[in-house]
């Protein structure tokens, strides 16, 4: 499975939830696209059109993008503004795995330091390869296996719904 | 936990033993649930049920009072979710999820424990394996109680030991050791916290430093259990008329000789001195000696202290002094429990004699929404744990991190204050 995308937004070390969606606006919505609609608002007022400018956006950051709160409407900002993924050196765990339940895919490589926005790049994930075509350059993804599979699959939704379907069958 | 696990090992479906849920991410994960599982409940000819409400709690506390229609919104759908199926929902004021669960016995030394909030990692004071999740894996866990593809993390051991100084506190040495390891320290590893400090730390100060280890991106912390753990444990149980079974009562054990660890870090607590971390990172750590920056706004709060130990020295502090007339300070006892405690010993009085606002439980500026908040410009110490631009208002305010000795001491002197001087030895 292939996916090609645009680096939109370049970042540091270190973004936390907070920066990514402020919590006083997490309780006002149960939809979505309103998250996406503030994404960055404090920490990076432009993240919203530079990442809407491509039908196909990627961010990319240095280490631990995402740390802090467990908020998942952190991945709903970012998804929902055109980002189909986000390529960083290392990721805490729960916004990691907020990031595979909702389809968003947590590309971990060990350098983005190459990396700048504008860049093209194609993430191959059978060959767990990400390739920079504006620039050159191929960096290998770390992923495990069962973490492949489910960005694959957009999530763990299909085997949740098969496990609760086995509960149902055998309870009484 | 029942199982060996070891580090690494891939776990496809693991099973938890309690979740709980505040009003943030409660309302979505209830309302995802009831869409995404329908079907599989109608196909089955069964009706929509969690798969066991006695393991599940609603805790609203972010902010309430509730400050909105929406917030207003979501506690209601909890409620009437809770009656429907059977789970206990806490009210408005109870206190802070994290100091309730364990204060309620509603978390267990050994268990698995998880929560849709990072701070969840609270609960390893207790020796229970404790995490944040979001909310799609909360809305899995209502409907099978399962958590999945999980990777058993390694461990990092932080051996503390000698005595913590004079005026100097468990969130002293949580910040310092923040400083050292950085935001991204500890990431995906497990901190575990062992040593003589630590087998001399009361609960209180257990629970602020395992709430602080998110803050270096560990996955959780834990203390293992033993007699002072247990204590704790038993007396939450007896206030719900329940007790320890043998088999929780047997596990005060370390953790298992052959554990490994991917590394130790050893730390001198007897040469911590005071710490704050200064704007904009819990891991910017200084000696309070080194900073005295002027501050208007103090919050003693949170689930990171506000329990009785907290609440006790600020007391001392506090008493018979004015808080500085440049400074608003705010305190906030972080349950019910605490409130009412504080309120019949005298603490409470004393507080706000020194011209406090006290505010009932609830996670108050620390989650910048409904109160407190921050204008440009604000210079605010909190006993909280989160220190980011924007936290708690304002991205152009200012926001260090102390203890609640040295929130005490900042807020009679207006600039941030090195609490020894108010102690006496
Ligand atoms: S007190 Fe602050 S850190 Fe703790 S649960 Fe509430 S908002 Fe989160």
């Amino acid at each position: 499975m292939e996916l090609r995308g645009k680096v939109a937004k370049k970042y540091g070390d270190d973004i936390n939830t907070d920066y990514i969606i402020p919590a006083y606006l997490l309780q006002e919505s149960w939809d979505k696209q309103f998250f996406a609609d503030h994404a960055f608002e404090y920490y990076d007022p432009s993240f919203k059109t530079a990442c809407r400018t491509n039908k196909e956006s990627i961010v990319v950051a240095t280490n631990n993008f995402g740390c802090g709160s467990s908020r998942e409407q952190a991945v709903y900002a970012v998804k929902y503004n055109n980002v189909v993924a986000v390529v960083a050196q290392s990721f805490p765990d729960i916004f990691y795995r907020n990031c595979l339940n909702n389809g968003l895919l947590p590309i971990q490589v060990e350098d983005t330091s190459k990396i700048g926005e504008g860049d093209e790049l194609l993430i191959d994930l059978d060959g767990r390869s990400l390739k920079n075509l504006t620039k050159g350059g191929q960096y290998a993804i770390i992923a495990t296996d069962s973490a492949i599979d489910q960005m694959k699959k957009g999530g763990f939704m299909g085997f949740v719904r098969e496990r609760l379907r086995t509960r149902l069958a055998s309870a009484t | 936990m029942g199982r060996k696990v070891s580090a690494g090992e891939l776990i496809e479906a693991m099973p938890v033993d309690k979740l709980y849920f505040n009003e943030v991410i409660g309302p979505p994960a209830i309302l995802n649930f009831q869409k995404d599982f329908a079907d599989v409940f109608q196909s089955a000819g069964k009706r929509m049920k969690v798969f066991d409400p006695m393991r599940v709690a609603f805790m609203p506390d972010h902010t309430v009072p509730s400050c909105s229609i929406m917030v207003s919104s979501g506690i209601k759908l909890m409620a009437n979710f809770a009656k429907d199926q059977g789970i206990a929902m806490y009210k408005e004021g109870d206190g802070i999820e994290h100091t309730i669960a364990s204060e309620e016995g509603f978390v267990l030394p050994g268990e698995i424990a998880v929560a849709t909030d990072s701070h969840t990692c609270t609960q390893g004071a207790l020796g229970s394996l404790a995490f944040g999740i979001g909310t799609t894996e909360a809305e899995n866990l209502l409907a099978t109680g399962e958590l999945y593809s999980f990777t058993a993390p390694e461990t990092i051991r932080f051996k503390v030991d000698g005595a913590l100084g004079y005026g100097v506190y468990p969130k002293d040495l949580v910040l310092h050791i923040l400083g050292t390891m950085g935001e991204g320290g500890c990431s995906k590893r497990i901190a575990e916290y062992s040593g003589s400090t630590f087998d001399s730390m009361d609960m209180d100060g257990r629970f602020t430093v395992c709430n602080l280890s998110v803050e270096m991106s560990a996955r959780t912390a834990i203390v293992n259990p033993d007699a002072t753990t247990m204590s704790y444990v038993e007396a939450a149980l007896h206030g719900r008329g329940a007790s320890l079974t043998p088999e929780q009562t047997g596990m005060i054990a370390r953790s298992d000789d052959d554990a490994v660890f991917s590394k130790t870090v050893h730390v001198d607590a007897s040469r911590v001195e005071p710490t704050v971390s200064l704007p904009h990172s819990p891991a910017n750590a200084r000696p309070v000696s080194e900073v005295n920056d002027p501050i208007n706004v103090v919050f003693l709060g949170s689930c990171a202290n506000a329990r009785r130990s907290d609440l006790i020295v600020a007391a001392r502090i506090l008493k018979g002094r004015k808080v500085h007339r440049d400074t608003n300070l705010v305190v906030i006892p972080a349950s019910r429990k605490v409130y009412n405690w504080a309120m019949d010993n005298g603490i409470l009085r004393t507080i706000a004699e020194s011209g406090a606002n006290i505010e009932s439980s609830n996670c108050g500026p620390c989650f910048g929404k409904h109160m407190g908040i921050l204008a440009p410009g604000d210079r605010c110490l909190s006993t909280s744990n989160r220190n980011y631009k924007g936290r708690m208002g304002s991205p152009e305010a200012f926001i260090y991190l102390g203890s609640p000795a040295t929130a005490a001491a900042t807020a009679v002197e207006g600039r941030i204050a090195d609490p020894r001087k108010y102690l006496g030895e």
